[in-house]
């Protein structure tokens, strides 16, 4: 097997860049563990979550999807390609590699995205397994689990107590990248640690279905109080995917932008007549939950959230999307007050 | 400070009416969060240190609990400023707020209504200092070249993602569309990048000159770690020391952009 | 001043700021029009933009012309005391004071915004004014095309 040191993380990502890939890591930024295009000098670290999610470097914050230039009343369209350097998302974790899942066929449903299509086609996704895990994590509650496979290229596995990576390759983006690596990598044997052990937090079967009854209930202005409605769930959240298309021009040119977007927002729903199908927090949240345990299992066969908890470390108000499944949870062992 | 005081009283608040809600804060797990207590009997989960550091007026904004009216909101100093701000610009009466008065200098206050609250703070907190690492920090910019300074916003302002957290978090940002939402014409750009970014962080910070009161929730929302008090001391340190005007001291007061004096300085001016 | 004039002033390849006015209707720009009724010169790089009243000028404003590629904004209105909707321009200085500091301390320095008085008599003071500015914005050379004010090229 190829193994590598585990204090060496920098050493592969530096082979990868020699080799032309755009190394994404999480490198430490002033203290805050945060997914970005790794540099000589920077320090890589896989001791937390990251604040961000793999979703930026595939769906960015901001992207052009068209561009004109205009003379006067004239416009001349301009080729618009995609910005899709070879990348290796390297080290991420299993929960965002298992959210490309769904990425992949939202953004290829009912139409191709190729601005998307592009990136991930170009992109090699190397996650690394979770010997550690904080309070907010809840992979496990949502079929998914700290060594998981989907979505994967390679895997990084933690080894003999920490002190070795073992690099597996699953995909052949996976062994181009493992052959790249070249000499930064050994060969060798080594036993990878177990994985760390996240309790199941609530039965996700139990919600999807109590989703399935209960469109008007109390619990949605109940569990929506905290909630201030900005974008920052959405934005961190590696599956959550929907977007504002604007567009900005000048005199002399225009461009079409895609923004990420977020249902949290007060204006998401509102239409241009002034009416808001979604006036208030609770039914944006409602939204919120249905979409992910509901709306997208009932079409697609997945789920909408792979357990991650970014929503939860990064809201500023106390929201949190695992809180709110485990009180959906407890709803449906409640003994029934009337007929449903 | 004394929290089971402050458990008493929120239930006593609960239990006669006085208040429909108590919005405070919960333990969850080591974390602060925000509680909504509509039960005396919940009273018992209220917990409060310097680790709160949510700015809970930031909730009158929500419709959805204007049938909760009166609301009791445990508010420190800066957001007791906040509410009587609030009430200067009409946005909350009377009868609808209470304040459960509470400091990070481990004394309670107790059931404050407005007028109490604003009597509370001429007395006791009537100077409230601008942070002092802040006011450090702004000295250091200050000195740096300009260039140095375009250098340092560009690279803050670049991680801004447009979530909109630092807005949802500020009592002060209630307009039912913002500025940022205004597109005809676009005044801002919506792009997560350069100008418009710049563009965002400092018109939030310029229509909140004179109604900031530095309670820091929007820099503590931030996912991304922008400095943004950084301006809102730079603007409130102006609004003190150029017009003499303290924010969120005075329910009458005029807005400090809507109003001029005569003696405002111009020396600036050519 | 004619375009010969104006030609003459320059020197090949030297840099020509681009400045930006946003004056009020009835003091600056009334001051400007007497200007070039007197036939005083004044430099060409200047485009006036006008408006009712200062009171009018959102901070946006200021901010879009530096988006946009100005090198330099000048704000000019009625003289306090002045002003045809009798206090537009002291809603305006106290907004001034308090933009030209956040900025300031953001980037955007005094090397580049310019606030005035001029009222519909002061055709020199408008002229030197606009010399004057125009002579220090070519010493402190074009606004950094870096400044997070500034719009990118869309890439």
């Amino acid at each position: 097997m190829k193994l590598i040191d585990a204090d060496k993380l920098t050493d592969l990502a530096a082979a990868l860049a020699r080799a032309g890939y755009r190394v994404v890591a999480p490198i430490d930024d002033s203290g805050v563990v945060r997914l970005k295009e790794w540099a000589e000098g920077a320090a890589i670290r896989t001791d937390a979550v990251p604040v961000n999610s793999a979703k930026d470097f595939l769906f960015p914050p901001s992207e052009i999807i068209g561009r004109w230039d205009l003379d006067g009343d004239d416009f001349t369209p301009r080729d618009v390609q995609p910005d899709a350097p070879k990348t290796v998302l390297l080290a991420v974790r299993p929960c965002d590699a298992a959210a490309l899942t769904l990425l992949d066929t939202v953004f290829n449903w009912d139409y191709k995205d190729e601005f998307y299509n592009a990136r991930r086609q170009a992109a090699t996704v190397v996650p690394m397994v979770c010997t550690a895990a904080d309070e907010q994590c809840f992979c496990t509650s949502v079929g998914g689990a700290p060594d998981a496979t989907a979505g994967a290229d390679a895997m990084l596995r933690p080894a003999d107590g920490g002190t070795t990576l073992i690099l597996e390759p699953l995909t052949d983006k996976g062994n181009v990248l493992l052959d790249a690596a070249g000499p930064a990598l050994a060969e060798g044997d080594a036993v990878a640690d177990p994985p760390v052990e996240i309790p199941r937090r609530f039965d996700v079967e139990a919600v999807t279905e109590w989703l399935s009854r209960n469109f008007e209930s109390d619990l949605w202005p109940a569990i929506s109080l905290a909630c201030l409605g900005c974008g920052a769930c959405a934005y961190a959240c590696p599956t959550c995917h929907c977007f504002d298309i604007q567009d900005e021009a000048t005199r002399r040119e225009s461009v079409r932008l895609k923004n990420w977007d977020s249902c949290g927002f007060g204006l998401f729903t509102l239409h241009a007549g002034g009416h808001n199908p979604r006036p208030d927090q609770a039914a944006r949240w409602r939204n919120r939950v249905m979409h992910k345990f509901s709306y997208i299992p009932e079409r697609f066969k997945l789920l909408g959230c792979t357990g991650c908890g970014r929503c939860a470390r990064v809201c500023g108000a106390g929201m949190s999307m695992s809180e709110v499944c485990r009180l959906i949870a407890d709803e449906t062992k409640k003994a029934p007050t009337h007929e449903s | 400070m004394d929290v089971d005081r402050l458990r008493q009283d929120a239930a006593a608040l609960l239990a006669d009416g006085r208040a429909r809600m108590v919005i405070g804060f919960r333990d969850r797990a080591g974390d602060r969060v925000p509680a909504f207590i509509t039960d005396a009997e919940q009273a018992g989960e209220l917990v409060y240190d310097e680790a709160c550091r949510q700015n809970l007026a930031a909730y009158l904004k929500k419709a959805e609990l204007a049938r909760f009216r009166p609301v009791a909101i445990v508010a420190r100093p800066a957001v007791m400023r906040s509410l009587v701000l609030l009430a200067a610009e009409a946005q909350v009466a009377d009868a609808d707020v209470l304040v459960l008065g509470v400091s990070d200098d481990d004394e309670y206050h107790g059931i404050l209504d407005l007028a109490a609250t604003a009597a509370l703070l001429n007395e006791k907190y009537a100077e409230m200092p601008h942070d002092p690492d802040l006011v450090k920090r702004i000295e250091e910019i200050s000195a740096m070249t300009p260039e140095e300074r375009s250098t340092f916003w560009t690279e803050q302002f670049a991680r801004c993602t447009r979530c909109y957290a630092c807005r949802a978090a500020c009592p002060m940002c209630y307009c039912t569309q913002c500025i940022v939402e205004k597109n005809v014409p676009q005044w801002i750009s919506t792009a997560a990048a350069g100008h418009g970014n710049y563009a965002w962080n400092i018109i939030r910070a310029f229509h909140l000159a004179g109604r900031c009161t530095e309670c820091g929730a929007c820099e503590a929302a931030c996912p991304q770690g922008i400095p943004l008090m950084l301006l809102n001391v730079v603007l409130a340190r102006d609004v003190e020391e150029e017009f003499g005007i303290k924010v969120g001291y005075d329910a009458e007061a005029e807005p400090v952009i809507g109003s001029w004096s005569p003696d405002d300085g111009e020396d600036f001016i050519r | 001043m004619t375009q010969a004039e104006a030609k003459s002033t320059e020197s090949a390849g030297a840099f020509e700021p681009r400045i930006v006015a946003f004056v009020c209707n009835w003091c600056t720009y009334a001051g400007a029009d007497l200007t070039g009724t007197s036939r005083l010169q004044y430099a060409a790089n200047v485009r006036i933009i006008k408006l009712p009243c200062t009171g009018r000028i959102d901070p946006l404003f200021i901010l879009k012309a530096f988006e946009g590629g100005a090198d330099a904004v000048l704000v000019s209105g009625c003289h306090p005391g002045d002003c045809h909707y009798t206090s537009g321009n002291y809603h305006a200085r106290r907004r001034w004071m308090l933009l030209r500091n956040l900025l300031d301390f953001t980037g955007i320095d005094s090397r580049r915004l310019f606030f005035s008085w001029v009222s519909a008599a002061e055709g020199q003071k408008f002229a030197d004014l606009i010399n004057d500015i125009t002579g220090k914005v070519r010493e402190a050379g074009p606004f950094d095309p870096t400044n997070p004010a500034r719009r990118q090229p869309w890439t």
